[in-house]
């Protein structure tokens, strides 16, 4: 379903205006971002990636989606690949933004639904359709009101539903519950859970810093650290891994990502 | 495609419209800036007659009919990349480009909806021409006028798609934009003939779409120039824009896979 082969990215921290106006174009050192990441994740499986800030999870997840090239590997998402079927994985894949941002705040939720659902190729008796199947199954009665209007939970909302417009078979999600209040964070993790994964049986690949979040509905684990992938497996062999027979998913987690920090 | 088109142009209504006050405010700035060139040609326009008599229109009728068309030429110069920054910044840009459409389709939509505000900017000057001014446009020659108004648009946008990749890249500082936006207007025939210029910056014009583009229309519109008797500066705006669009679209894409490999697609 996902198959990422030797995946590793490097950013490049822009010119100074010194280095500019002295003619030294020479790049400057690069920071790597995902160094030689390689995994494969079936379909209906939940996968969360976990690691401290700045261990590459939001790179992993934007290259995933090709909003972000890799500089070495391939990525392949329902057998098509990122270099040549660009579209073909937008289209089965819906990556959500919880980026407030990313709406049009003068737009109501509905009409911002709609805007990106035509941009899936579908008709309007579908958007229509899916539109409100969407609204029931979030039980939102709000999406006639203007986006600036929502709270923080309400947008969250809005972002899923986008996400699952087109109804993909993967799911990626950056810190789903980020900044929610923890009722809304439990609401959306149980919606997460039963309607999502055991209902529908989508491929969920999400990050977290929330190791009980991770521990709630993910079938495997991916740790990483400054780029590299420390782990990846179910929890047992995680566990095995690391002679850790009862260790729990944070301190397994502790153990990887100090380790390389030690390093 | 189409129906991508339409959703972007339902979207930008639908904001668009949601600021009320601004169609208002728009009709009052063209007309004080008509006003302005009104009274400037009342105070000098005997001055440049001579550099207007073979578009046989005094300065006012003149450069009312360049500052309309200048919307057009605006649409294909400014529109994209001016469309793209404002994605960029509002943060809509990574949720459009997540979504399978292909680069040409959001290309034009960010274009058609600038193209509909210029038609009716269009239409404001050339209302206040006829009814508030008495300037005739009887000699009007549709055909070519709109054969001028077409090249012109796909020729600037060839620029205007340029000045967008560098935005995708740089963010600020489009050079692209700053040398059009510095010299068109200074160079290009828009708010006084080319022919008042020194026979060297009249020699940089040449190298210009847009003072074919303002002399073709002036002719077109006030002398009811054939397409033939334009064949001169048609042929210019087509060479323009053969050379400008597959150029810039090719450099689009360029710059949006490099975009993509920095990781600054949305970052502003």
């Amino acid at each position: 379903m996902v198959k990422l082969e030797n995946i590793t990215k490097d950013f490049f921290p822009p010119l100074s205006y010194y280095d500019l106006l002295s003619l030294r174009w020479k790049r400057n050192e690069p920071t790597r971002a995902l160094d030689n990441v390689s995994f494969s994740l079936p379909k209906g499986k939940v996968l969360a990636v976990l690691g401290p800030n700045g261990a590459g999870k939001t790179t992993l997840l934007k290259i995933i989606s090709t909003l972000i090239l890799p500089d070495r590997g391939r990525v392949s998402v329902n057998g098509y690949t990122s270099a040549s079927d660009d579209e073909k994985i937008k289209s089965s894949l819906g990556m959500v933004i919880d980026e407030e941002r990313s709406f049009y705040w003068r737009l109501t939720g509905r009409q911002n639904l709609e805007f990106f659902a035509s941009l899936y190729g579908m008709n309007n008796i579908t958007i229509k359709t899916r539109i409100n199947v969407l609204l029931d199954l979030f039980k939102v009665d709000y999406d006639d009101k203007r986006f600036d209007s929502y709270s923080t939970g309400m947008k969250k909302h809005f972002a899923l539903m986008r996400g699952l417009l087109h109804d993909p078979e993967l799911l990626l999600f950056d810190e789903p519950t980020k900044s929610l209040d923890f009722a809304a964070a439990s609401s959306l993790r149980d919606f997460i859970k039963a309607t999502l994964v055991k209902k529908q049986g989508k491929t969920i690949i999400f990050t977290t810093h929330q190791m009980d979040e991770a521990l709630d509905f993910a079938d495997l684990y991916m740790i990483l650290n400054k780029g590299k992938m420390k782990a990846f497996g179910t929890l047992d062999e995680l566990r095995k891994k690391l002679n850790h027979p009862d260790g729990t998913i944070g301190q397994i987690f502790l153990k990887l990502t100090q380790e390389n920090n030690n390093v | 495609m189409f129906n991508r088109i339409f959703a972007f142009l339902k979207k930008d209504f639908l904001i668009e419209s949601s600021y009320k006050l601004a169609f208002i405010f728009n009709f009052f700035g063209v007309l004080f800036s008509v006003l302005a060139y009104f009274f400037i040609d009342r105070l000098f326009g005997n001055k440049i007659i001579s550099h207007l008599q073979e578009f046989g229109v005094n300065y006012f009728a003149y450069v009312l009919l360049s500052m309309a068309f200048f919307s057009y030429i605006g649409v294909g110069l400014g529109s994209f990349a001016n469309r793209i920054r404002s994605e960029q910044v509002q943060g809509t840009l990574e949720a459009i480009m997540l979504t399978p459409t292909k680069i040409t389709a959001i290309l034009l939509s960010l274009a058609f909806w600038n193209l509909i505000l210029a038609t009716l900017d269009l239409i404001i000057y050339i209302s206040l021409g006829i009814f508030m001014f008495g300037i005739d446009f009887t000699k009007i020659n549709i055909l070519s006028t709109l054969v001028i108004l077409l090249l012109t648009i796909t020729s600037f946008s060839g620029l205007g798609i340029l000045s967008a990749g560098f935005i995708l890249v740089f963010k600020r500082g489009n050079p692209v934009s700053w040398i059009i936006n510095g010299l068109e207007g200074l160079i290009g025939g828009v708010y006084f003939p080319v022919s008042v210029l020194p026979a060297w910056l009249q020699f940089l014009a040449t190298f210009f779409p847009v003072t074919y583009a303002i002399r073709a229309i002036q002719l077109a519109v006030y002398r009811g120039y054939s397409v033939m008797q334009l064949a001169k500066e048609i042929t210019f705006l087509v060479f323009f824009s053969l050379f400008l669009l597959p150029l810039s679209l090719a450099f689009f894409k360029y710059a949006l896979k490099k975009a993509k490999i920095n990781g600054s697609l949305t970052q502003y």
